[in-house]
């Protein structure tokens, strides 16, 4: 039986005299809505700048938002998006492979725009972090410590995707994405539940995927170090009512910090070096780590998994389509230990670079001088949603007296 | 600050590298999936694996190799008792191909993709016994462009490709479609 079914004429085509053989039917070519996604985005990122940094208003950043998830959402494709894109980059980059400029340019323009503005993108042009504003009730305020350890999982996320799509083990961030069945309006199990955990956390943490999952967030994050532009709560003298800081769902306002001794100063210091004297140790920890998970990694390979089948004589249907499609086993087992090679380097530079960004985060949380005497944002965590702007006595009279 | 200007330009080559695949020359690949009708074996978790709540994948006809056979094997089952269009005589689960007379004594076959949902079953039939003329093809206008697609990840064949946006769709045969 030939299993494949490689178009063979058993049966002539029969003559007709008066039947005209239809063409395949198919939709003519569907449309490629790439570009308006990118012309969109650029004018949401722009427009995003204008609202928080002019008008600094909450509620333009809302329908922002809003306008954001209709359309980046629902009307055009939501996928690929520009969160998930760093993985074709990474698979790429790796392989030597073309990537669309579509892509490059969804991928680039966010970070581009962090470079100068901060996110914007997160709170304008994001549908999933508008999902997450929109289904957000009550605050729970997350222990500063904790949150410093949580943040560091974006930081893990990214690495260990990029490497996995590196490695050709596929694109795992698009299986973590919780809002998907949102999107696609397929409320069946399997996908469903990590969609109503988040849901359901989502109520009472503020953005939860965006804080601790999202690894396009943490380059974002990144970019945002070297914004020209940051966001400023104070217009005038602070008061120090504390109310932006309660406003903030996202941790982001950070209380002043009034001059500190040089006892404390000498202390910080002493920690610095510490920490600095540590950044070998924790290259070699990660890297080591790292290269012992490679193997496991490795095993998911596509290649690798089906060259065990084979030796094992499993009778899986990826053996059936191997011997039906007749390829050599010689060249499975080339691919095979490539790819086990690969997921080794990949894998001891993911661990190594681990180690490097944690001991970063770590030193830059004790270089980080805050204001004297007025409350500041912290632009890197901040998803310029505008709810302080809102906050703030001071600038309400502001605008009321424009008015 | 010279350590964050240093940093700042490392971070604005990083961005720029990416763009340098531009200058390579342009590859048959994009984001689109689509399978590759050579390489299927029909599995079934075409039907099942999909985001979408119906699954994208849909069997597509190719008019132009079938055998308009009267006894069409992705038509009727192997075990058939007998040769009339009764349900338990039909392969296709959901009753989603239209059978109509052309002429003595030949059939023309149409998949309804209203009702199709993507198991393959019609496929393997006509593969093993007839000319291979249907396929299964995921159908572009349905299906979400996801950046992995999730039967791709589980096609025990490899079946799944990546085609540009001007190449969208991948025929069995010769391709005829008209523009
Ligand atoms: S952090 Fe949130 S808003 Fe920003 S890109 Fe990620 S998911 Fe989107
Ligand atoms: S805009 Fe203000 S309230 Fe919103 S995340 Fe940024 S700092 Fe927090
Ligand atoms: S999963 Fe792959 S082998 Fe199975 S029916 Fe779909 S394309 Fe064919
Ligand atoms: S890309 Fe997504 S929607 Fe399209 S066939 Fe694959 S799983 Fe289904």
């Amino acid at each position: 039986m030939n299993m494949l079914g490689v178009v063979q004429a058993r049966f002539p085509a029969p003559e007709f005299d008066n039947y005209k053989v239809p063409l395949i039917q198919l939709e003519n070519i569907v449309a490629d809505v790439t570009p308006w996604r990118i012309l969109l985005l650029t004018l949401f990122l722009v427009v995003g700048a204008v609202l928080f940094y002019k008008y600094r208003s909450r509620k333009g950043m809302l329908f922002l938002s809003l306008a954001g998830l209709t359309l980046f959402g629902f009307v055009l494709k939501s996928c690929p998006c520009p969160v998930g894109m760093f993985q074709n980059i990474a698979e790429g980059v790796a392989n030597g492979t073309y990537v669309p400029l579509g892509i490059l340019l969804l991928f680039t323009l966010p970070l581009v725009c962090a470079l100068f503005y901060g996110r914007v993108f997160c709170g304008g042009a994001c549908p999933l972090g508008a999902l997450q504003e929109l289904l957000h009730w009550h605050t729970l305020t997350i222990p500063l410590a904790l949150d410093r350890v949580l943040r560091l999982i974006p930081i893990l996320l990214l690495l260990l995707c990029s490497a996995c799509a590196a490695c050709g083990l596929g694109f795992p961030l698009c299986y973590l994405e919780p809002y998907l069945p949102i999107f696609v309006l397929n409320f069946a199990t399997p996908l469903a539940i990590l969609s109503a955990v988040f849901i359901v956390v989502g109520l009472f943490v503020s953005r939860p995927f965006c804080r601790f999952v999202c690894p396009y967030g943490a380059l974002l994050r990144f970019c945002t170090l070297f914004a020209v532009k940051k966001p400023v709560i104070t217009v005038k003298e602070c008061v120090n009512c504390k109310l932006c800081e309660q406003g903030c769902p996202n941790g982001a306002v950070l209380p002043p910090e009034p001059d500190t001794s040089t006892a404390t100063r000498r202390k910080g210091s002493r920690r610095l070096s510490t920490l600095v004297a540590c950044i070998p140790l924790a290259l070699f920890l990660g890297g080591l780590l790292g290269y012992f998970a490679a193997p496991a990694m490795s095993s998911m390979h596509r290649d690798v998994r089906l060259l065990r089948d084979v030796e094992t004589k499993q009778q899986t249907l990826e053996v059936e389509a191997f011997e039906a499609q007749g390829s050599s086993l010689n060249e499975l087992k080339a691919r095979a230990v490539h790819a086990q090679n690969k997921t080794l380097v990949c894998m001891t530079l993911c661990g190594m670079l681990f180690g490097a960004c944690a001991m970063a985060e770590l030193i830059a949380e004790s270089r980080r001088r805050r204001e004297e005497n007025s409350y500041s944002i912290d632009a890197s965590l901040c998803f310029c949603c505008g709810r302080c702007y809102a906050a703030c006595p001071l600038e309400r009279k502001e605008k009321t007296h424009e008015k | 600050m010279t350590l964050r200007e240093l940093l700042k330009v490392m971070t604005g080559a990083l961005l720029a590298t990416p763009f340098l695949q531009l200058f390579r020359k342009k590859e048959e690949t994009g984001y689109y999936w689509q399978i590759d009708p050579d390489k299927c074996i029909q599995c079934g978790k075409c039907e099942t694996e999909c985001v979408l709540p119906r699954s994208a994948v849909k069997c597509v006809h190719q008019y132009a190799s079938c055998g308009y056979c009267l006894f069409c094997s992705g038509y009727y089952q192997d075990k058939r008792i007998e040769f009339n269009t009764a349900g338990e005589n039909l392969r296709c689960p959901t009753d989603a191909i239209v059978r109509t007379y052309v002429e003595d004594p030949y059939f023309e076959y149409k998949i309804d993709e209203e009702k199709c949902i993507g198991c393959g079953k019609c496929v393997k039939g006509c593969a093993s016994f007839g000319n291979g003329s249907l396929f299964l093809q995921v159908r572009r206008h349905l299906c979400k462009d996801c950046n992995e697609c999730r039967i791709a990840k589980v096609c025990p064949s490899g079946a799944f490709t990546r085609v540009p946006a001007d190449k969208p769709y991948i025929f069995r045969h010769p391709p005829e479609v008209k523009s």
